[in-house]
């Protein structure tokens, strides 16, 4: 198991399309820094990702703000396209069923596919953080003169607060992706192509996004996976409002369990034909 | 007797309406190369994945090296090499890093890797390969490629379906040549294809599957045993007409076909006779009549 | 272990992780049998009873959005979701959750301050007899406090109970026998214990379903701690104070006007002070505003464009659910703003009894 790791995750960072998603991902944030940083409009009350008009005069705010930028579109599809090929792209590279008589156990590839998904979400995270982190600092300064940073609540943060409130949105963050992965993973394992797999995974959170602004769909709201997700921002109030970020906790835990589940029942069995 | 490695019993696979597989019970014995002939189509490759585990048996059961497949896959895969239907690699990946990889996963020792990586380059004639990504490589090399991956770890079986798809005639011998030599040294293997000759040169015993059944399985000197006639060359065929009148078969301007048990009897009859004897040779069945008679048609004819 | 096997473990799974929440929640609540009197007077005495909680309100009213109620267009026509800390009705706070930040306001001596995050101020101001909705208006105690106020035994009865926040809520239903009265019933389900309404929907007539609904999801009937209901303004935000909440306020303080004791045959209300009139109580009551020409041409535009608007004799008229709104006076005026949960019969009649009987005062 730890050999399939290590030969998942290499292949992970060896991977050039890994790079350059991340740099894709991590160069929208930037744009908005420096557009902001040009011109000093912040979004209008209400509208734009959260955080954003904060980070004007609080730029170690920004990695918040970029997460809430690359959570709801960015990061999804290219974890969907990252899960999506997990099984799906090595069954058309023919290079399945070459592992699987290695042997590689099926159950122990789709774990392994998992991690190496996980450990690509992670690896995104970080990017983006930390080149928010600095390019925050850099361009938008710490001009709030006492230098405490706010919660949404209007009260003081102390920087261990605000570090640890970060890692705790950061590692929410991880969750829903890993969601999403799920998801991707499962259709990986039943549909032919990657590309089928990953646009079935957008299929359904766009679907989730959608229902999710009927009225009608209130009764299933709380099952849809992309319910929760911004839930993050509930860590930054005072007191930290757990409600919705808990249920996203169990919501999420859900939904990996059962695709996870649903992916392994499909794979352990499925007859290899390509 | 020698052990079986390969056997199984009423071994069938349906994809929904269509029986790609037909209850065949294969029997492949230790030191074997057996070869599995068949037309495109006619179910090898859904048994050899079946053998390895890839494909789940509809009904039946199958054997390899004296374990249950594929439940007892984990213990008995290490120990083959294969190649399925055709080679595949990471294209981005240079082979030698492709070959790392699947050496990696094989519970190779790290320290020793180069090593055999480099010696199954040499095997198949890719050992001063450069780095360049596999999706540069040609059929050939891919090919070779492929098979270095099967020799990896040394296996005790090779499973090879169409180990000589896209090689050139050069290249075509050097695989056979390395079978050999593999077979010398005590490997078994499992060759599937649809080449009557590539099976006839290598093969000691022979299996033919047409339309999902297995129709033949036979050592391959068993197959292709004498007829029990005789081509006689000469220049005087009207003699030896007369000579041998009621038992030549055939005849025609340079050479006979005679029906004869013992050939050094009609030698010395022909010269008795004063026929001059130019050539003498005992007729054999060919895989070809072989496989024609137990196969009938084509599976791709489709006839009303 | 078979294919089938594997699909029959996922599918007990999934059905499992689904269902045990959707069971959990369908559990029939208990009723305590309390009388429809008795849990009047519960609910009434626990008025003032501390709570905190997390609320969400559902209004589904279209109002129309001239700038200046805008906010009371979204608290009646959107879904809001608050968190409440009420230590007593001098002391509490509210806090509005958006997903972009926050806009809270909070209530102690000092006045009632509201934060925004978002634009990073905060502003102080009193806290006026007259005045718009706010989000701390839409939390079930205060919106029961409103509209049960002055209700008579014989217009209510029991309710089955149903759980709210994991409260077992005994339900009241109010059925107002004033003719006036746009509203068909109002549902009330209170906390058993502290009488404080949990639950809160209104009905229109003609209507099935509630056209305003607000609910605790997390409740506590515990006293907060005080610390909830301070606030200091964060560095670096900009801090003021306002004389004037909003533009009933402003014209209650500063119109010329004063307006007279009883329209469509609902008495003035005893809050009212100035130059806007408050009429009625309990669920049938009306709210008389009177405009300037250049407040009351936008707000005319926008109710003009709003779906089933009518001009009557008296000016604008629009029905919204059980909300009527009614601007009198043409293009260019000023005039009467009056809404309220009365009929648009009431509206027309208190358009006229105001034309015929507010008095103009010289200076204020």
């Amino acid at each position: 198991m730890i050999r399939l790791l290590g030969v998942e995750l290499h292949q992970l960072v060896r991977s050039r399309r890994t790079w350059v998603t991340i740099l894709l991902i991590d160069l929208l944030p930037t744009i908005v820094a420096v557009l902001l940083k040009l011109t000093d409009i912040g979004p209008r009350p209400g509208t734009g990702p959260a955080f954003l008009s904060a980070v004007l005069t609080d730029g170690t705010l920004f990695p918040l703000a970029a997460m809430a930028i690359v959570l709801p579109l960015f990061l999804p599809i290219a974890v969907a396209i990252q899960a999506g090929d997990a099984i799906a792209g090595e069954a058309e590279q023919g290079t399945l069923r070459y592992l699987l008589v290695r042997p590689v156990g099926r159950t122990r590839l789709l774990v392994a596919k998992l991690v190496s998904v996980i450990a690509f979400v992670l690896l995104t995270l970080a990017v983006v953080a930390v080149t928010a982190y600095v390019v925050g600092v850099l361009l938008l300064g710490t001009q709030r003169v006492a230098g405490a940073t706010t919660t949404v609540s209007g009260t003081p943060l102390t920087q261990g607060e605000l570090v640890t409130r970060t890692f705790l949105a950061l590692a929410y963050a991880l969750l829903c992706m890993l969601g999403v992965a799920a998801i991707a993973l499962f259709l990986s394992t039943v549909v032919d192509t990657p590309l089928a797999a990953a646009m079935g995974t957008m299929a359904v959170l766009v679907g989730s996004t959608l229902l999710l602004t009927l009225d009608a769909a209130d009764s299933i709201a709380a099952f849809l996976p992309t319910r929760y997700w911004l839930a993050f921002v509930d860590l930054f109030r005072d007191p930290i409002l757990w409600r919705d970020v808990v249920r996203g906790t169990l919501l999420q835990g859900a939904y990996v369990l059962v695709f996870l589940g649903a992916g392994w029942a499909n794979f352990a069995t499925k007859d290899i034909t390509r | 007797m020698t052990a079986t490695i390969i056997g199984t019993q009423g071994l069938t696979k349906r994809f929904g309406a269509i029986t790609a597989v037909d209850g065949i019970d294969l029997d492949v014995r230790e030191g074997d190369v057996y070869g599995f002939l068949g037309a495109n189509g006619s179910g090898k490759t859904t048994t050899v994945r079946m053998l390895l585990g890839l494909v789940l048996a509809t009904s039946g059961t199958a054997e390899v090296l004296g374990r249950p497949m594929p439940r007892d896959g984990r213990h008995v895969l290490p120990q083959i090499g294969a190649l399925v239907e055709s080679p595949a690699a990471y294209p981005r990946l240079s082979g030698r890093a492709n070959l790392r990889v699947h050496d990696a996963l094989a519970h190779g020792r790290r320290a020793t890797r180069k090593g055999r990586v480099d010696q199954v380059l040499e095997q198949v004639g890719l050992a001063g390969v450069d780095e360049r990504p596999v999706a540069a490589y040609s059929l050939g090399m891919r090919q070779r490629l492929g098979l270095a991956h099967a020799l990896l770890g040394e296996p005790r079986v090779l499973v090879l379906d169409e180990p000589t798809n896209g090689l050139d005639p050069q290249g075509i011998r050097e695989v056979r040549d390395l079978l050999l030599q593999l077979h010398r040294g005590g490997t078994t293997i499992f060759l599937s294809s649809h080449l009557l000759a590539e099976v006839e040169q290598i093969a000691t015993r022979v299996g033919v599957l047409d339309r999902g059944r297995l129709v033949v399985q036979e050592r391959l000197d068993v197959l292709k045993r004498p007829t029990g006639r005789t081509y006689v060359r000469t220049p005087d065929v009207a003699q030896a007409r007369a000579l041998l009148d009621g038992q030549v078969e055939s005849y025609d301007e340079r050479s006979l076909l005679v029906r004869v048990d013992d050939v050094a009897a009609l030698n010395a009859l022909l010269v008795r006779g004063g026929v001059r004897v130019s050539g003498l040779a005992p007729e054999r069945h060919t895989l070809e009549d072989v496989v024609l008679e137990a196969a009938g048609a084509s599976s791709d004819r489709f006839e009303s | 272990m078979r294919p089938a096997h594997r699909w029959t473990a996922v599918a007990v799974g999934t059905a499992l992780l689904v269902g045990i929440p959707l069971a959990v929640r369908a559990r029939p609540a208990e009723d305590s049998g309390i009388s429809a009197v008795d849990l009047l007077a519960k609910v009434e005495a626990g008025a003032d009873h501390p709570y905190s909680g997390y609320v969400e309100s559902l209004g589904t009213l279209q109002l129309p959005t001239a700038d200046r109620f805008t906010d009371v267009g979204q608290l009646f026509g959107e879904r809001t979701r608050m968190r409440v800390w009420w230590r007593s009705a001098d002391a509490w706070r509210v806090d509005k959750l958006l997903t972009t930040g926050e806009q809270d306001l909070v209530h102690n001596a000092q006045g009632t301050t509201r934060w925004r995050y978002e634009q990073h101020d905060a502003t102080l101001s009193r806290d006026p007899s007259i005045r718009l909705p706010r989000t701390a208006d839409l939390v079930p105690p205060a919106v029961a406090k409103l509209l049960l106020d002055d209700v008579d035994a014989s217009e209510v009865r029991r309710l089955p109970a149903r759980r709210v926040a994991g409260v077992d809520a005994p339900g009241l239903r109010l059925q107002p026998a004033a003719p006036q009265s746009s509203i068909d019933h109002v549902d009330v389900w209170a906390d058993p214990r502290s009488g404080v309404a949990l639950r809160v929907e209104v009905v229109a007539k003609g209507a099935t379903r509630p056209a305003f609904t607000t609910a605790f999801r997390q409740f506590d009937a515990r006293t907060p701690p005080p610390s909830r209901t301070e606030f200091e303004p964060p560095a670096g935000a900009e801090y003021r104070f306002d004389d004037v909440l909003d533009i009933a306020d402003a014209a209650n303080q500063y119109a010329p006007i004063l307006p007279p004791d009883v329209v469509a045959g609902l008495a003035e209300s005893p809050q009212a002070d100035g130059a806007v009139g408050v009429y009625g109580s309990g669920v049938t009551r009306l709210l008389a505003v009177p405009m300037r020409g250049r407040e009351a041409g936008p707000l005319r535009e926008q109710l003009l464009r709003t779906l089933g608007v009518r001009t009557v004799d008296s000016g604008t008229l629009v029905t919204l659910g059980p909300l009527g709104v009614l601007l009198t006076g043409t293009e260019g005026e000023g005039g009467w703003l009056i809404a309220g949960t009365v009929t648009p019969d009431t509206l027309t009649r208190a358009a006229d009894d105001l034309f015929a009987n507010t008095v103009y005062v010289s200076t204020r």
